[in-house]
């Protein structure tokens, strides 16, 4: 087999067991990696709750990984999640996913809860499990430290083992595995982390052409001004994005009442360089480098983190933000949902936290400390007990990024269908409303808009299974990455075909969350976006989002995905006609 | 959709890249809809229910060459691969279905091709184009594929000649009717252009139509900026020439903003040729005839460098105008272009297009592409003409 190395490892903590088995190729052609893999493999656990001891925790990565793929080695860790109740996945870079493929597997498969702390090392010899009392309560960064002659390092933080909602596993490189706190999964069985190395080679079927479809991946980058533009994100990382979204009015600001920061040129791209000495720093093996990181070496925020630090919080302090950031990755924090969750909790009591609450609330956070306890919990948790639930910016309970939906209606609705919640990465429609990647839309109409967003799960699930980095897709397309794959395993993709697998997993993904009870009253956004305007300015007003006509867009996309005006799959068997 | 169907029908109409009465689309929402000739509406419904794309045009090139092209493949081929940057770059190659491939409905196996790329030639039947996500999408993909096609037919036509019965005079009537003289002459340009913002903002919105009017360029390919003190105002990235209105980027010379992430990917192009030679503009389009003679070179077969557009160090010359190698973007062509477009005012790009300066206004720039795009024409025909002979 080429592409995929067909193993899976099965791991149950509550045993002490390590075990490894195939996985069908059937389901490795239909399913690929990543993010399908696994949620194919949730098929018999999506009913569990989050942090039952038998709900799985799985890391899978690509066929595309270990090769020289560009943006490619990277994994998806798929579960449920706790904080939003739905299936859940995450794509991570680093230098992880390459390794626990060198190692011979293309999944782990975590179940089981662990009686004591515990380490698992994987390397292509065996695969055990070790006592790890002396880390736990540790930070990441020394956690990391202590077992990088295992090699490449995930773990979680205290925010993972204390059970906070929103907390990560990060990769030893400052990566995350982010928003949906699969880090406190990971806590409550016991697993502190999680290390691999191996040193397998990833076959490839047809060296030529995997090299002529790379070329061609490369060409596109070039001729990309996002990726590779002197103004892109190669050069600045995804902070680039701070003066677009300003001058597109659309940054939010101050828990969403607007949506432009007067301060923000303090943590634009430009300024994050000149103050931080910011270089380029990114995955393995990728050639965009679009992670940053300080001239000591720490990782730099992203822009979803300067902007929720910043402006989501009135806050324009850049060495606040960069601090809280860094606080985030030690404590193992998502900083999206803990910068919101903090931004709610602010206008609630009527005050946002200045730039050193904000070190002290985090802390409190991760270790569930005083306030801490609560905002642990996430925004819409927060908002409910202080009895202000509309102030929780959030689909389900997942608190929204940096992409204020008045700005850009495409956005808006990939927002409410996203099926782990308010994510921007779904649909990713900022390519197309903001980046005019591949073409321009109208960012303010709906027209269209619903068969657009339905395209773009489709692909970007198929991207999230290869597993490559959505930036690439800011120049590639699958076509280019079809190509890659089918040189690579010797089996025939292209991208309608991707499209189809891709479809086949967003569904599967939408009728586990129905089963779970979610329905078309989970689909949509908190009630300020309909009732309130954004800043408007530069001769752009950013209005009140129309109801009527959003409603009328999300029954499109229903009936374009095949479901009923619930949002709901009716009596129809989705997984019997799957393979 | 419908108004977008309607526009770019307009469009294709416009550029006389499609025949008046052969063109349809077909978009879908949550309801599929066709627009159109029946029949190639009827063909762009069938084709587009059985992808995951919201939009297709199925039309009749104006031209039969992506038809002769088929036909002068050989019995194997599936696809033709023209060299232009264009293919390379976004097309990578062209299917193409045979009439004699075509019993019974041709939409399954058409959606199978279109399945794997962005655009197919039927032959008799015209080009068929996808867009994955708007109804624009599948317009720039049809005009690539006539731009393709347009292109590989000249140069094949260079090197091996009419070989097929009728082509000879169809070739002729191309030559005679469909082609235009070229001029710049009759259009109004502001002058010497101030720092004014709206003033330069206007003249390039006028200019860009003026590129496509005159058919200079299709809409959608190429880029144009201005230099006004610390700042480039330069079209954005995928934005059409003909519809510059809002869709013009103000750049920092010093880079202390991002906002012109979305500016042409010819940005730093422009920047360091703006640098190296203090033009006040700069016009980029793809002039087709300039596009074909920048890939004719006497030293192919002896040169030891295959990958001519991107490896080839030497500066070879068109009627006086410099032709280098180079990618799009950030590959080679913006370290090639900027030191020799200088003394000229106007530069060619191996398979990609031409380059043209004004040191005050557009004025002299526009006329120069004129000049280069006319030279090409001229130079083509001449050696066309000694072929033949």
């Amino acid at each position: 087999m080429f592409g995929w190395t067909g193993k899976l490892l099965h791991v149950d903590l509550t045993r002490g067991t390590c075990e490894r088995r195939e996985i069908p190729s059937e389901i490795l052609h239909a399913y690929l990696g990543g993010r399908g893999l696994g949620v194919r493999l949730m098929r018999d656990y999506f009913r569990l709750g989050p942090f039952e001891p038998d709900m799985p925790l799985i890391f899978a990565v690509g066929p595309l990984c270990g090769t020289n793929s560009p943006t490619a080695a990277r994994l998806a860790c798929v579960s449920r999640s706790p904080l939003t109740g739905t299936i859940y996945d995450c794509s991570a870079g680093g230098r992880f996913a390459w390794r626990l493929k060198a190692a011979g597997l293309d999944a782990l498969f975590i179940t089981g809860k662990s009686p004591h702390p515990v380490v698992l090392c994987i390397d292509p010899v065996r695969d055990e499990l070790h006592p790890a009392q002396s880390l736990w309560g540790k930070g990441v960064k020394e956690t990391v430290a202590a077992l990088k002659e295992r090699g490449s390092v995930t773990a979680i933080g205290p925010a993972g083992e204390n059970g906070v909602l929103f907390a990560n596993i990060m990769m030893g490189e400052g990566n995350s595995i982010g928003r949906g706190g699969l880090g406190a999964v990971m806590g409550a069985k016991g697993l502190k982390a999680v290390t691999a190395q191996g040193d397998g080679v990833t076959g490839i079927a047809d060296r030529e052409r995997f090299d002529a479809a790379r070329a061609d991946v490369m060409r596109l980058f070039l001729a990309s001004p996002v990726i590779f533009g002197e103004l892109g994100i190669a050069e600045y990382g995804t902070p680039a994005l701070v003066d677009l979204m300003a001058q597109r009015r659309m940054a939010p600001t101050e828990n969403f009442r607007s949506t432009f920061f007067a301060g923000s040129g303090n943590y634009s791209g430009p300024a994050i360089r000149k103050e931080c000495g910011a270089r380029k720093e990114g995955c393995y093996g990728c050639p965009i480098q679009c992670k940053k990181a300080s001239a000591a070496g720490e990782p730099l925020p992203e822009y979803e983190t300067v902007n929720h630090f910043g402006a989501l919080n009135g806050i324009s302090d850049l060495h606040a933000i960069v601090r809280a950031n860094t606080m985030c990755n030690e404590l193992g924090l998502d900083t999206i949902s803990a910068a919101a969750t903090l931004s709610a909790f602010g206008e609630a009591r009527g005050r946002f936290p200045d730039a050193a609450e904000v070190a002290s609330l985090l802390a409190d956070i991760a270790y569930r400390h005083d306030q801490g306890e609560l905002l642990s919990l996430g925004s819409r948790r927060v908002g409910e007990v202080l009895g202000k639930p509309e102030l929780s910016m959030s689909v389900k309970s997942l608190e929204l990024p940096a992409y204020d939906p008045r700005g850009a209606y495409g956005m808006a609705l990939a927002y409410v269908t996203s099926n782990r919640g308010g994510c921007h990465l779904r649909a990713y429609p900022i390519s197309h409303e903001i980046l005019r990647k591949p073409v321009p839309t109208d960012r303010f109409s709906f027209s269209g808009k619903a068969r657009i967003i339905k395209i773009a799960e489709d692909v970007n699930a198929a991207v999230d299974s290869l597993v490559a980095c959505k930036f690439a897709f800011f120049g590639a397309t699958l076509e280019e990455y079809g190509e890659l794959l089918s040189a690579v395993t010797g089996v025939e993709y292209g991208p309608e075909s991707l499209k189809a697998i891709g479809e086949r997993i967003y569904l599967t993904e939408r009728f586990y969350n129905c089963g779970n009870g979610f329905d078309r009253s989970h689909d949509t956004l908190p009630r300020r976006f309909f009732e309130e305007a954004g800043s408007a300015g530069e001769g752009i007003d950013v209005p009140p989002i129309d109801r009527a006509r959003f409603d009328e867009e999300l029954q499109k996309y229903y009936r374009i995905r095949g479901l009923d005006e619930d949002g709901g799959f009716g009596d129809r068997d989705l997984l019997g006609e799957l393979p | 959709m419908r108004d977008q169907i309607s526009k770019y029908t307009g469009k294709l109409l416009a550029d006389r890249s499609a025949c008046a009465d052969g063109i349809a689309f077909a978009a879908q929402d949550d309801a599929l809809i066709t627009a159109g000739a029946p029949d190639l509406a009827a063909l762009a419904g069938g084709t587009l229910s059985r992808l995951n794309s919201l939009a297709l045009v199925a039309a009749r090139p104006s031209l039969p060459f992506a038809d002769f092209l088929i036909a002068r493949a050989g019995e194997g081929e599936e696809c033709i691969v023209p060299q232009d940057t264009e293919t390379r770059t976004f097309l990578h190659d062209i299917p193409f279905l045979r009439k004699k491939d075509l019993a019974g409905d041709p939409a399954p196996v058409l959606a199978r091709l279109l399945g794997n790329r962005k655009g197919v030639i039927v032959e008799g039947i015209g080009i068929v184009a996808v867009g994955a996500i708007t109804v624009e999408q599948a317009f720039i993909n049809y005009s690539s594929v006539f731009h393709s096609t347009f292109v590989k037919y000249l140069q094949d036509l260079l090197a091996d000649g009419f070989r097929l019965p009728g082509e000879r005079e169809a070739f002729e009537a191309f030559r005679r009717q469909w082609l235009r003289p070229l001029f710049a002459e009759g259009l109004d340009f502001a002058g010497a252009l101030s720092l004014d913002k709206n003033g330069i903002l206007a003249e390039i919105e006028r200019v860009g139509r003026y590129t496509v009017e005159r058919g200079l360029v299709d809409s959608f390919f190429g880029n144009i900026s201005v230099s006004a003190g610390e700042l480039i105002y330069i079209s954005q990235t995928a934005a059409s020439l003909d519809e510059l209105k809002g869709c013009i980027d103000p750049v920092p010379a010093d880079n202390s903003s991002t906002t012109g992430i979305t500016a042409s990917s010819e940005l730093l192009a422009h920047r360091k040729i703006y640098e190296q030679t203090g033009a006040r503009v700069i016009l980029h389009g793809h002039p087709k005839f300039s596009v074909v003679m920048s890939m004719l070179c006497d030293r192919k077969r002896e040169c030891a460098i295959k990958d001519c557009w991107k490896e080839c160090p030497h500066v070879r010359d068109l009627g006086g105008t410099p032709v280098v190698a180079g990618e799009i973007g950030a590959g080679g062509l913006a370290k090639r272009v900027p030191p020799v477009i200088g003394a000229s005012g106007s530069a060619i790009v191996y398979g990609h297009g031409v380059f043209t300066l004004g040191r005050q206004g557009f004025g002299e720039a526009f006329a120069a592409m004129v000049d280069v795009e006319n030279f090409c024409r001229e130079e083509y025909f001449r050696q066309l003409d000694i072929t033949k002979a």
